[in-house]
């Protein structure tokens, strides 16, 4: 995946960072600005750059008479510690609980892979052997979406569906229409969950829409799509610290089965390939 | 002495030194609007480069003045190189009776079939027949959405002419966008817009096929369709799509990129990154920007206004 360019480029940085002798202000500086160039290429969010900037450098006290190696695996861990903060809300992700019906509701802005994604899941927890079933909201005809979802859910909640996930339009935060009308769907069907649909390739307008999407629909996890591509991800990943909320699954296709459960602590050791960077840490 | 009597009189030299600083915080600003890195980088160098020796008048600070160096740097990469008169160039097929043929191509989910109902309507109030060719013959629905745009637009428009054309799913589609031309030089549409599907730029098959679907039908113009939203890989798609125009094109003289067409530019606030990172990764200019998901929210860009919220604080 290309989230492992990323991985390869911190990881090319702290590597020349420990090849030094002596650990000054300017190697740290270098190494930093290595990293940073990474997160900017990869549409992360500039602000969360600059605070993982300043962190980093906050924790390192180059005048601490520890020694190069110490103060190598110091800046180390200070810098693994922003990143995992970066992908790592801390928070469990929601799971469906059997012997009941799960409402699922779906939301993102336009064309970030919604309907598709709803189908990948659906598919999922059928394979998991739940009773599954799919709403359509968003109809090319006048019907009111409130009304639908309302109708679809309570049916399907009398047919004893174990999960029920409610497809809707894509919209955004500028158009306050659009948002009264997601949160008017959210309070007739009452999901379990609401998942935020993001297209991996967004770059600096993700933070804004994510923290909109998130205090109007109340958004529990993330799902980010695209990412069979070129795409870094950087845009969807900042939207883990504008909602607290994790990444459940990325999208890796058009297909059916394009879709693979996502953990960030698993994602950061791999991404990093720690096993790498703690055997030139011990020399 | 000299340093010393510049200094005296507030007069400044610029260097590398005292530019760095300020090119630094430039560069985060433009890449907060959403411009791609590597050419936020490529900018604030060009313009360190050509500031580096100037003196600066006593009262001119030098962020100000790279600021009045990189607006003019955005404005003349913003502004069209190239004829963006989309209604002169049909007058010319007309003259020449021929439908004019424009193909929309991009990835997944940017508003190609959305942005391309939309320049047909406009087409529709600047009195031409239109045929719209679903060349989309992947994506479930993608038929469909046509079919309910073409029944709309001719609700809207009371002598409307604007029709589909579609052969179903799973069909070649260079085989059906050239029977859909063949088809409108008999039934005298002045317009065929040509819906593709979505494509990842790094998919080689898909990338190949939409090659071929130039290669055989050669359209008059090639619009790549790219949202405001997106952010580095704007770059690779364009870079990536005009690569597979000419690689896999198999001519002699392969075709690119024509122009662009800047969508959900509704969703971004001022981070209008995108249309400068399109805009300079192509040279081609961008015909219109999409505003909205209805048919009249299709606008020319006003160059003006995106250097102004690219500056912008
Ligand atoms: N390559 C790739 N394409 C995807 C992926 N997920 C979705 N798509 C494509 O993205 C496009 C848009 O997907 P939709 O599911 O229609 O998006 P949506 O969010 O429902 O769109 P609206 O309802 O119009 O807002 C389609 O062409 C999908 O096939 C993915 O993971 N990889
Ligand atoms: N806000 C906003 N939404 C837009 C704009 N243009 C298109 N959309 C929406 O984006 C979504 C995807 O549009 P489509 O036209 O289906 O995109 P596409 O590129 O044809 O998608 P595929 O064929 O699946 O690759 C739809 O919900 C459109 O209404 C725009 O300018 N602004
Ligand atoms: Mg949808
Ligand atoms: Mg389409």
């Amino acid at each position: 995946m290309v989230l492992n360019d990323l991985g390869r480029k911190i990881n090319g940085a702290i590597q020349s960072m420990s090849k030094a002798n002596v650990i000054d202000e300017k190697v740290v500086d270098d190494m930093l600005k290595e990293i940073v160039r990474a997160l900017m290429e990869s549409d992360i969010n500039i602000k969360l750059i600059q605070n993982l900037r300043n962190n980093v450098k906050a924790s390192v006290n180059l005048d601490e008479n520890t020694g190069a190696v110490n103060k190598k695996r110091n800046i180390q861990k200070a810098v693994m510690d922003e990143l995992t903060r970066l992908v790592d809300p801390g928070v469990e992700a929601w799971k469906p609980k059997k012997g009941k019906s799960n409402v699922i509701m779906f939301v993102g802005l336009q064309g970030s892979g919604k309907t598709t994604t709803c189908t990948k899941l659906a598919a999922f927890y059928q394979r998991k052997n739940f009773k599954t079933c799919l709403v359509c909201t968003d109809t090319y005809t006048e019907t009111d979406p409130v009304q639908l979802a309302h109708e679809g859910v309570s049916n399907f909640r009398k047919e004893n569906f174990d999960i029920i996930i409610v497809d809707t339009s894509g919209r955004h935060k500028q158009e306050q229409e659009l948002f009264d009308e997601m949160q008017q769907i959210s309070l007739a069907i009452n999901p379990d969950s609401t998942i935020f649909v993001m297209d991996g390739t967004i770059g600096q307008a993700a933070d804004g829409q994510a923290r909109a999407f998130k205090e109007a629909a109340n958004v529990g996890s993330i799902i980010v799509t695209k990412m069979d591509g070129h795409a870094k991800g950087g845009g969807a990943i900042s939207a883990v610290a504008a909602t607290r909320c994790p990444i459940i699954f990325i999208g890796t296709g058009e297909h059916m089965h394009d879709l693979e459960p996502f953990a960030p602590g698993p994602f950061i050791s791999k991404m990093m390939g720690m096993g790498d960077i703690s055997g030139l840490m011990e020399t | 002495l000299l340093s010393f009597f510049k200094s005296m009189t507030g007069q400044k030299e610029l260097t590398d030194e005292n530019l760095e600083p300020v090119m630094n915080k430039m560069k985060e600003h433009l890449v907060n609007k959403n411009v791609a890195a590597n050419i936020a980088q490529h900018l604030c160098d060009s313009i360190a480069k050509g500031l580096v020796g100037q003196t600066l008048g006593s009262f001119k600070s030098i962020q100000s003045h790279v600021k009045q160096s990189m607006e003019l740097a955005l404005k003349r990469i913003l502004t069209p190189k190239t004829s963006v008169d989309l209604l002169r160039d049909i007058a010319q097929a007309q003259a020449e009776k021929r439908p004019y043929t424009i193909v929309f191509i991009g990835v997944n989910g940017v508003g190609k079939s959305t942005n391309l109902s939309k320049t047909a309507f406009w087409l529709l109030q600047n009195n031409l027949k239109i045929l719209i060719a679903a060349c989309d013959t992947f994506r479930s629905g993608a038929v469909e959405q046509l079919r309910v745009h073409v029944r709309n637009l001719k609700a809207l428009e009371q002598n409307a002419v604007v029709d589909l054309y579609e052969k179903g799913y799973g069909k070649d589609s260079a085989a059906i966008a050239k029977e859909a031309i063949s088809s409108a030089k008999i039934t005298g549409h002045d317009v065929v817009l040509i819906d593709t599907a979505g494509r990842m730029q790094d998919n080689d098959p898909l990338m190949r096929a939409l090659a071929k679907l130039v290669t055989v039908n050669n359209p008059d113009k090639i619009i790549f369709v790219g949202e405001a939203l997106v952010g580095n890989e704007a770059v690779d798609q364009l870079t990536k799509f005009n690569a597979a125009l000419k690689d896999f094109s198999g001519l002699a003289n392969p075709r690119h990129i024509d122009g662009m067409i800047l969508t959900k530019f509704d969703t971004i606030d001022d981070k209008v990154g995108a249309a400068l990172s399109m805009t300079y990764t192509t040279g081609q200019p961008i015909l219109f920007v999409g505003t909205g998901q209805t048919y009249t929210d299709l606008k020319n860009m006003k160059v003006s206004h995106v250097v102004a919220s690219l500056l912008k604080d």
